[in-house]
């Protein structure tokens, strides 16, 4: 359907501009009146607008891993109450096999928009949730075997009817939290963020009138649609192949992969997952909406920053995901850390296919975080649970930019923001010892990894360590167009009693104080090392974050005497051969 | 409104250095103004400042000793520490850290403006990592030192210094500001040295990525802005200025070159912040407290709101990806202005803006070879501004060529007629205009409705009645002056020096003598520095205030102790107010934490209103009727256009109407009524709203 012509192309633009407002809007409210940090602070949320038959329309303001995956969610509302929405209703839902959603910690509260007796939109607002039971406290059990190890399910329920709260699946919700206090401001700061959402959106169409508010949001989604038609256009025909291996399975080592196939054919794409490995016993089995999602930011990422957002920018590409595969899994399978792990390897295999069809804006593998959390309590204090961020592992380069030499999780594209080891110092009961950029750890290259860093704390009280280190021990990202991959993580644990430990890389364990010491990942390099600027093989060699004989052996280029300036005839020498 | 007679010693000026012009307002003892300008010298800014004082002394046949001599009160804002910043002209800056920690700087917490564009790099760091040296010791969370600061450490470090000609020292050692004993000590060690930045002296925040960036940017300005504001002080000095002369910081306040040479990393938002100053004068001759001031210039908006009088101050100031944590008032900034480019995307979308087309080349009107169509253009196409000389005659514009840009870049394109791609693009920009408004208003927990929008900078008056109605105001004010409406807002600005501690503690346990001696090394500073620039009585106030939070929380808000006295009870009912209006909810009877304690010294300058202009019921004549597409309900109307200088207190008419002004152009809509109010302003009444 084509209803381009009969539009006003600057009522078009406006009506673009408002929508992605209306939604950054519903961001703004949400953070402003959420209790937990976690909005705040990790902006862990995502506030997104669709039309009447569940397809998004616009998602101006969240983070990347929930890129176009709330369709799913309205769409399982429609199915589930078809004939029985209201103005005044508000659904709530959170289970990734029935009801849309992409992993259990992730609520989804979807507000119905009526003008004039009609359903024109949803309001919607996809949010984690501090605690929603299951195995471990704060949302995260390494050792889940089933989704019923993780927490609460929800279908789509309605929490709302008709503007009457259920006071019944209220307090259903709330007895399955061990933080009612969070939970139930966090609920009402989502409910609100939707009512700013569904008010503005009723204006907008009021305005537009009903007859034509409806193709004014399908030419918004036709032009993202052609949008992104360009970039596929712009790549060659044909199939190209990628994979992304997967080392364990949260208990053991396995040797499995996520297999990609990209096939171009003229503006269509396919992405066909056929070939990967079977579901896992651990918790990283995605779900429909997250796999794609993390699809979906995998593409958005690697062509125009300014690309939309919404569901029509995916028109053209069909998504092949094999069931009973981690991408794709069957239930019970547990699937709690999917939006993190397997959403990095996701985009990688990704990434590692798109650099064979358009290597001039490949990008290299962003290392993965090691760390995880340490619980407890300190005193008669209230628990705490503390995420080891300050270990962060270095990103991947691209061409003109070095890679980001600690920053949080691909899957954000780094939008997580570090803390401040002064400001955890006076939250836990800990001591930083150090934390600084690792020598000869990043991934080489014309553009190089980012560095990893050596991380050191001392935790001065018996706790709970929750380990999630799916970048230790081994290689965890890759280089491209040439670079290669950055050194792998490490970490020890070094007991205040005597003794020493390597822990796991997923596990839930107590230990009395002791000091963690990590070394993170770094990131992998983009292009050849022997191409890289002498000046900053220089810099890099002057800051000790590349040795001198790595800079000569790697990099080609010899330093004089005092390690001040580039000896330039012995490195054209070096880089002859 | 501007005279043309000489004004009446004693004066007090005021000079802005902005990006493209320096504005300059002189007001007399009478209240009476007089504005100039003359073009900005980026390369050396105090150019720009003595040209715009020789304009005056040319207008008003004073020479520049009267000029200087007869002046009281000396306000500058300049940019020079902002473009020190900008153009990455700074001295070579050598760190001292915590041994273990040389990276924050660098790491920067992972903090990225926006987080798709991915490929976009980090800035450049200030203090590459060989000039970053380690310093052993160490103390813990609560200031207790763990282990003995290792001045053997600074004496190797200073070895490298001296070898890589490093000109200038930042030091920011890990929890100093909870204890600046170390820093201190290494202070003491270092006490030769010239250029010395100490977090804990200039940021003591808690967060060593902030504080360090804090400093690390202190020492990088500060060889170069403290010579230039010492030397342009002497300068006007030794041409008759008897007082120094006084800069306006980013916290909106003025402080002498001394002052504010430790700190001069204060002055990053100097000339915007002056703004403040501004709105404080309008809240008394609009008679609001609730003000949102929308300054549009060429390439940008700032958006500054006054809620009940009071402009938002924050620790937090982001200039060009750098981090500062120096009090400064909230201003939220958009790329949108009279330069803001309009293009249809590749897949058939219009946009308009972030992107500017700068003074070169400037909008395709000018001619000066800019082909992309601007803001500026679409007002040319839709009879908004008139062709011809323009900007003092500075520029000449040509409407044929605002109508081929608009015609080849965007009316083609989409099909359109070319009228209609200019009203697009108009309406477009006063889209993310009103979208900047609410983004401040509403992210604070104000509703805009309640307010008043200032329409102000050159642009601003354009705009403002269109942004007022789609916002819900009834109404807009636009000031005379609207063009220099920073270097009329330093004119009324008081001087003000900021001071925090971190500082824990239970509201409802402290010891109230043991917060009250907390207060004490603050407010001593803050006492010393009211008399050091000559401010004693009930002229030197200093103001006590809490940083409050529910216990969990990450954030705080700011409460005020009236009088400096300190009673739990009324400090709970405040913070609970103010945590209800910007967070929609409180937790009654939840414990409350102390987490900073803030003085803030101020300096009252006597507050003078404008002179009073007495009405005139003359009936004035249009200058010229000429067609403008005012709206889409009414398209092209004629419309009379007047001469500001014609249009008196008392006067009251209906739009549509164009009044053209010395630094700025006021538009009316045809459902809008513009009248000059006793304080010499445009107020427009927006759908005939009751004022």
């Amino acid at each position: 359907m084509s209803s381009q012509d009969n539009l006003d192309p600057i009522v078009l633009a406006l009506v673009q501009n408002r929508l992605d407002h209306i939604s950054r809007q519903m961001g703004w409210v949400m953070t402003r009146t959420a209790r937990s940090p976690i909005f705040s602070q990790s902006h862990d949320f995502s506030c997104f607008i669709a039309d009447p038959d569940g397809t998004l329309v616009s998602q101006a303001d969240g983070i990347p891993i929930h890129t176009g995956g709330g369709g799913f969610a309205v769409r399982a509302l429609l199915r589930d109450f078809a004939g029985d929405i209201d103005d005044g209703d508000v659904f709530l839902l959170n289970d990734p096999y029935t009801a849309g959603g992409n992993h259990l910690p992730d609520w989804v509260i979807a507000r119905p928009v009526f003008v004039g007796g009609d359903l024109v939109a949803f309001a919607c607002n996809r949010a984690h949730q501090a605690d929603i039971g299951g195995g471990a406290a704060g949302t995260y059990n390494s050792e889940a075997r089933e989704i019923f190890h993780e927490g609460i399910r929800l279908p789509v329920m309605k929490l709302i009817a008709r503007g009457e709260t259920r006071q019944d699946i209220w307090r259903l919700v709330m007895i399955n939290t061990r933080t009612a206090e969070a939970l139930d401001g966090d609920l009402r700061a989502m409910i609100g963020s939707t009512k700013i959402g569904a008010d503005r959106i009723a204006s907008l169409v009021e305005e537009l009138g009903m007859a034509q508010y409806r193709d004014y949001f399908e030419g918004i989604l036709e032009h993202a649609d052609r949008s992104f038609r360009r970039c596929v256009a712009a790549m060659p025909d044909g199939d190209y192949h990628g994979e992304e291996a997967i080392d364990n399975d949260c208990f053991e080592p396995v040797d499995d992969a996520i297999r990609v196939r990209l096939g171009v054919r003229g503006e269509a794409l396919e992405v066909d997952f056929t070939g990967t490995a079977p579901q896992v016993r651990g918790f990283k089995n995605s779900s429909v909406a997250n796999t794609w999602s993390a699809v979906y930011m995998a593409l958005a990422s690697y062509f125009d920053p300014d690309l939309p957002r919404n569901e029509g920018t995916f028109r053209t590409v069909t998504i092949t995901a094999p069931e009973g595969t981690i991408i794709n899994a069957r239930p019970p399978a547990a699937m709690t850390m999917n939006t993190v792990f397997v959403a990095h390897e996701i985009v990688h295999a990704i990434w590692k296919t798109l650099n064979q069809a358009v290597p001039e804006r490949s990008c290299a593998g962003w290392a993965k975080a090691v760390h995880g959390t340490t619980s407890g309590r300190t005193g008669e204090e209230s628990p705490f649970v503390m995420y080891h961020w300050n270990s962060a592992p270095g990103g991947g380069a691209v061409e003109g930019r070095d890679g980001f030499n600690q920053i949080g999780h691909l899957i954000a594209l780094g939008g997580l923001v570090l803390p401040n080891v002064e400001t955890y110092e006076q939250l836990y009961p800990v001591l930083f010892k150090r934390q600084e950029f690792r020598t000869d750890a990043a991934g080489p290259g014309t553009y190089r990894g980012g560095t990893g860093a050596d991380f050191e704390v001392e935790v001065k009280v018996g706790a709970e360590y929750a380990f999630r280190g799916e970048g230790l021990y081994n290689i965890s990202c890759f280089g491209a167009a040439g670079g290669d991959a950055g050194q792998p993580g490490d970490m020890e644990l070094s007991f205040t009693e005597g003794g020493t430990e390597k822990p796991p890389k997923y596990a839930v364990r107590h230990f009395e104080p002791l000091t963690l010491r990590a070394a993170s990942p770094g990131g992998g390099g983009w292009g050849d090392p022997k191409r890289r600027d002498p000046a900053r093989v220089l810099r890099d060699v002057r800051d000790g974050v590349v040795s001198r004989q790595a800079a000569e052996d790697i990099y080609g280029v010899k330093l004089s005497g005092n390690g001040k300036s580039v000896d330039e005839a012995a490195t054209a020498r070096l880089r002859a051969h | 409104m501007v005279n043309v007679e000489q004004p009446t010693a004693p004066w007090r000026i005021g000079v802005d250095v902005g990006g493209t012009f320096t504005d300059m307002v002189l007001r007399d003892q009478s209240g009476a103004l007089w504005v100039f300008k003359a073009p900005s010298v980026p390369a050396d800014p105090s150019q720009g400042v003595m040209a715009v004082l020789n304009r005056a002394v040319e207008q008003l046949s004073l020479p520049l000793s009267d000029l200087l001599g007869s002046c009281t009160l000396f306000f500058h804002g300049s940019t020079v520490a902002t473009n020190t910043i900008l153009e990455r002209k700074g001295a070579r800056v050598g760190l001292l850290t915590t041994t273990g920690f040389r990276d924050s700087l660098e790491t920067r917490r992972g903090i990225r403006e926006n987080m798709w564009d991915h490929r976009a790099p980090f800035p450049d760091v200030l203090a590459p990592r060989y000039l970053r040296q380690p310093v052993g010791g160490r103390l813990d969370k609560d200031g207790l030192e763990l282990a003995p600061v290792v001045l053997a450490d600074v004496d190797t470090a200073m070895e490298v210094f001296a070898e890589e000609d490093v000109e200038t020292i930042a030091v920011a050692l890990l929890n100093s500001y909870g204890n600046p004993a170390h820093e201190d000590a290494v202070a003491a060690h270092l006490s030769d040295f010239p250029w010395l930045s100490l977090s804990s002296r200039i940021a003591p925040i808690m967060g060593e990525y902030e504080r360090t960036s804090t400093a690390v940017v202190n020492a990088y300005i500060a060889p170069k802005v403290v010579g230039y504001l010492r030397d342009l002080d002497s300068h006007l000095r030794d041409n008759g200025l008897a007082r120094p002369i006084l800069l306006l910081q980013s916290n909106g306040g003025a402080v002498s070159v001394e002052q504010v040479s430790e700190r001069p990393v204060n002055l990053v938002l100097s000339g915007p912040a002056a703004g403040v100053g501004a709105l404080g004068l309008y809240a008394r001759s609009a008679d609001t407290n609730n003000l949102i001031a929308m300054e549009i210039g060429g390439t940008s908006c700032d958006v500054t709101l006054m809620g009940e009088g009071q402009v938002g101050v924050t620790d937090e100031l982001n200039i060009d990806g750098y981090h500062l944590a120096t009090p400064s008032v909230e201003i939220h900034t958009v790329g949108a202005g009279g330069g803001t480019i309009a293009h249809v995307d590749e897949a058939g979308l219009l946009h308009v803006g972030p992107q500017g087309a700068g003074a070169h080349p400037g909008p395709a009107c000018y001619g000066l070879g800019g082909e992309q169509p601007t803001v500026t253009d679409a007002h040319m196409v839709l009879g908004r501004l008139r062709p011809g000389p323009y900007a003092g005659g500075s520029v000449t514009l040509d409407d044929g060529l605002a109508r081929q840009a608009i015609e080849d870049k965007i009316a083609k394109p989409l099909g359109i007629a070319v009228e209609e791609a200019a009203a697009g693009i108009i309406r477009l920009l006063e889209q993310n205009l009103l979208h900047a408004v609410e983004h401040i208003s509403i992210q604070r927990g104000h509703d805009p409705r309640r307010f008043t929008l200032v329409a102000a900078g050159g642009a601003g008056p354009m705009h403002g009645a269109s942004v007022a109605r789609s916002l819900g105001c009834g109404q807009a004010y636009v000031p005379r002056q609207a063009g220099a409406f920073c270097a009329l807002g330093m004119l009324h600005t008081d001087i003000r020096q900021d001071y925090l501690a971190v500082h824990f503690d239970n509201l409802d346990s402290v010891d109230g003598a043991v917060l009250q001696q907390a207060f004490e090394p603050l407010a001593a500073r803050a006492e010393a520095a009211l008399s050091a620039e000559g401010f004693s009585g009930e002229r030197a106030t200093v103001q006590r205030e809490l940083d409050l939070r529910y216990r969990g929380q990450l954030w705080s808000i700011r409460v005020a102790l009236p009088g400096g006295a300190f009673d739990p009870a009324a400090v709970r009912v405040a913070f609970d107010a103010d945590h209800q209006r910007q967070y929609g909810h409180t937790q009654p009877g939840g414990t409350i934490e102390i987490t900073a304690l803030r003085v803030t010294a101020r300096g009252l300058i006597d507050v003078t209103e404008p002179a009073p202009m007495p009405p005139s019921d003359a009936a004035p004549e249009a200058t010229a009727l000429r067609q403008v597409y005012t709206d889409s309900d009414h398209g092209w109307q004629e419309t009379p256009v007047y001469a500001g200088t014609d249009l008196h207190p008392g006067f009251a008419q209906d739009g549509p109407m164009l009044v053209e002004e010395l630094t700025t152009t006021v538009f009316v809509g045809p459902k809008d009524r513009l009248m000059v109010d006793a304080a010499d302003n445009f107020m427009i009444q927006i759908d005939g709203a009751e004022v």
